[in-house]
């Protein structure tokens, strides 16, 4: 058998060639290639046509008051209102969930990959890390707002006469605690990427364990590391429901606070998913263009850390080499 | 080789920081105008000296009212910060009367236990009455049909309507309702206002759910028949009224009023003051069913207390209560009280 296929050699590989490449030879892998092809397809324009509707509806407010548009408030008129107080609050939310989640998120990573050992206990933690970021975020609302509001009720005095501790401080560590597990999954996969043999190599040279994690774990798994914390910050941003409960203003705040103010960590405030809700309701082809286009405000902020990762992620892939 | 890697590390924290700054001072720069351009929208007011802050929840429905009166203060006091809410009228009067807010909004008069928590918590208020929310009942100027009672609009758009697409569908519930029109056989053009309006809750709250609660109970799964377009724009509720002659719809009083050449305000009778025609003298007079008052409650204690408090509900009541009541839509809004009644709010809030 072996010999004969050896002695027509020529005809098996022709024959070969003609089942793989040959007309009609492979249907079903063609319509499989087909299905699949459609999905992405499917995917982009999805994607591309719900981009061109909010871009097409944001455009003339976006290009016919521009600055206006990110300074000013919500006011009873669309002309008038704008994203300043939301788009203060999404991006120290952010900021928060930075300071926050991202180092102890990470140091949880690297004690549960480097330093745990695998017994019942550690798995039994990982599991429910993976169940943590499967609760729907709604739950950290409630959190929040018994723990964190709760706490900052104390801390801040009660100017606005509400419950004082409903403050941009209490929303941005509730998301911070929400993006936590998230962080940690992922950050937990890219050092278990990390190949074995690097870490034998560090210790073969003589470095000690937090030497080895420092050196050789770390930079190697950096790039994944970040991709995956700073897609939680993206999913962060986007979160409404949990910011409902712990107290964000849905109609006017009050108050002129500035951008780089930090008295607005104790003080109410306002996000940009809420406030794309609240326009989104109010009726009049003019308060849908101001919908569409605070969506396109949110949707650029969210973009700007996702290039940020991107970015980040190409120079430590290069470094790594 | 440890040397590197450190400063490697090192670089990539600067970097990552770098990109973090850079991220605050692009939004920074784009949204930076916001104190100095915030400051700067009041021109107007610079003669004012006011600062502290006003908490204002409860009532959806009125708090455009309050939050055009808030910023139109707001532009003449900009150290002033005023934060309006609104959950909801019974919502507001929880916070109200638990002294976390210094106004509330309401869509109805406060109900005695609500004043009696707010007794129980020390708390004073004056009662401000600040507009009519007046609904028109709206058809064709060709359609014959000329008074309603509230049974009869719950045959036609309650949610045992639901299907309905003729008059005449609706006349068996309108007779077992007590109705004595007969409508005719010809289609049921809606054209009313969707979820997303004020208008749209109270019809509901004022024409429907008394009977919806009778009938159904308090846990009826709808108010309103929910095969009714819920149409955003005004303008567009009049062109489909004028488009059928079989139409039937609703908007806001003063809307309809603009357009009472084109549309016939339907008059409507729910047995206490017979067929009435919905005008600023009914409305005010109260003669006219579908309508309610609309009013603010205010905080004595926290009024004594706060200064711009104090001057904000001046502002409300005089200087600012036309563009507040007229224009809290923006284009449209509320119906203005009389002044004989505006005067009574003046005299309420002088005397509190």
């Amino acid at each position: 058998m072996a010999l004969s296929t050896l002695g027509n050699h020529s005809v098996t590989t022709t024959a070969v060639e003609r089942a793989i490449l040959g007309k009609g030879s492979d249907s079903k892998g063609l319509i499989f290639k087909l299905l699949v092809g459609s999905s992405i397809a499917f995917a982009l324009l999805v994607l591309v046509v719900l981009l061109f509707d909010v871009v097409t509806g944001a455009w003339p407010v976006l290009t016919g008051r521009g600055a206006d548009f990110l300074s000013s408030d919500l006011r009873s008129r669309a002309s008038e209102s704008g994203v300043f107080q939301p788009l203060r609050g999404t991006f120290w939310i952010g900021v928060f969930v930075v300071v926050f989640s991202f180092p102890v998120g990470i140091g949880a990573a690297i004690y549960l990959e480097e330093y745990a050992g695998d017994n019942v206990f550690t798995r039994f933690i990982d599991l429910n890390i993976r169940n943590l970021a499967g609760v729907p975020s709604v739950v950290y609302g409630i959190l929040g707002f018994s723990i964190f509001v709760k706490f900052f009720d104390g801390f801040f005095p009660n100017s606005v006469g509400q419950h004082a501790g409903k403050t941009t401080a209490a929303a941005g560590i509730t998301l911070a605690v929400l993006a936590l597990p998230i962080v940690i999954i992922t950050a937990s996969e890219a050092i278990r990427a990390v190949p074995q043999a690097l870490r034998e190599g560090g210790y073969g040279v003589g470095a000690t364990k937090s030497q080895v994690v420092r050196t050789q774990v770390l930079p190697y798994a950096a790039p994944g590391i970040l991709t995956g914390t700073l897609l939680s910050l993206a999913r962060a941003l986007g979160e409404a429901a949990p910011l409902i409960l712990v107290g964000a203003v849905q109609d006017k705040l009050g108050g002129r606070t500035g951008f780089f103010d930090f008295a607005q960590f104790g003080e109410q405030f306002k996000a940009l998913p809420i406030t794309i809700t609240n326009f989104a309701g109010r009726p009049g082809d003019d308060w849908q263009e101001v919908t569409a286009a605070a969506i396109v405000v949110l949707l650029v902020l969210v973009l700007m850390a996702n290039t940020a990762a991107i970015l980040l992620r190409n120079r430590f892939e290069k470094k790594r080499g | 080789m440890k040397h590197t890697t450190h400063a490697r590390s090192n670089r990539s924290k600067v970097l990552l920081l770098a990109l973090l700054f850079g991220l605050g001072v692009v939004v920074a720069a784009c949204g930076g105008g916001g104190d100095g351009d915030g400051g700067g929208s009041s021109s107007g007011g610079e003669g004012s000296d006011l600062s502290g802050s006003i908490n204002a929840s409860g009532s959806s429905t009125v708090a455009p009212i309050t939050i055009r009166a808030a910023e139109l203060f707001e532009d003449e006091s900009p150290d002033v910060a005023i934060t309006v809410n609104g959950p909801g009228t019974g919502d507001g009067f929880v916070q109200f009367c638990s002294g976390e807010t210094d106004i509330s909004n309401a869509s109805r008069a406060i109900k005695e236990s609500e004043a009696a928590e707010c007794e129980e918590a020390g708390i004073t208020y004056t009662e401000l009455k600040v507009a009519f929310d007046g609904i028109a009942i709206m058809t064709n100027p060709n359609n014959s049909l000329e008074c309603v009672t509230f049974g009869d609009l719950y045959a036609l758009l309650g949610p045992e309507s639901e299907g309905f697409s003729d008059w005449s569908d609706g006349q068996a519930l309108a007779d077992e309702l007590g109705g004595s029109n007969s409508f005719p056989s010809a289609p049921l053009e809606i054209s009313a206002p969707g979820t997303e309006s004020g208008t749209y809750d109270s019809f509901i709250e004022i024409v429907l759910e008394g009977i919806v609660e009778e009938r159904l109970g308090e846990d009826a799964s709808a108010a309103i028949r929910t095969d009714i377009p819920g149409i955003a724009e005004d303008n567009v509720i009049i062109q489909g009224i004028t488009g059928s002659d079989t139409s039937l719809g609703w908007v806001g009083f003063a809307f309809a009023d603009e357009n009472r050449d084109t549309v016939k305000a339907l008059q409507v009778d729910n047995g206490e003051s017979g067929c009435t025609s919905p005008t600023v003298e009914t409305i005010a007079d109260g003669s006219y069913p579908v309508s309610r008052p609309l009013f603010v409650y205010v905080n004595n204690e926290k009024a004594a207390a706060n200064p711009s408090l104090e001057a904000f509900i001046e502002f409300y009541l005089n200087d600012g209560y036309t563009s507040a009541v007229t224009e809290a839509f923006g284009d449209s809004g509320y119906v203005e009280l009389p002044d004989d009644q505006l005067q009574e709010a003046k005299d309420a809030w002088a005397n509190r």
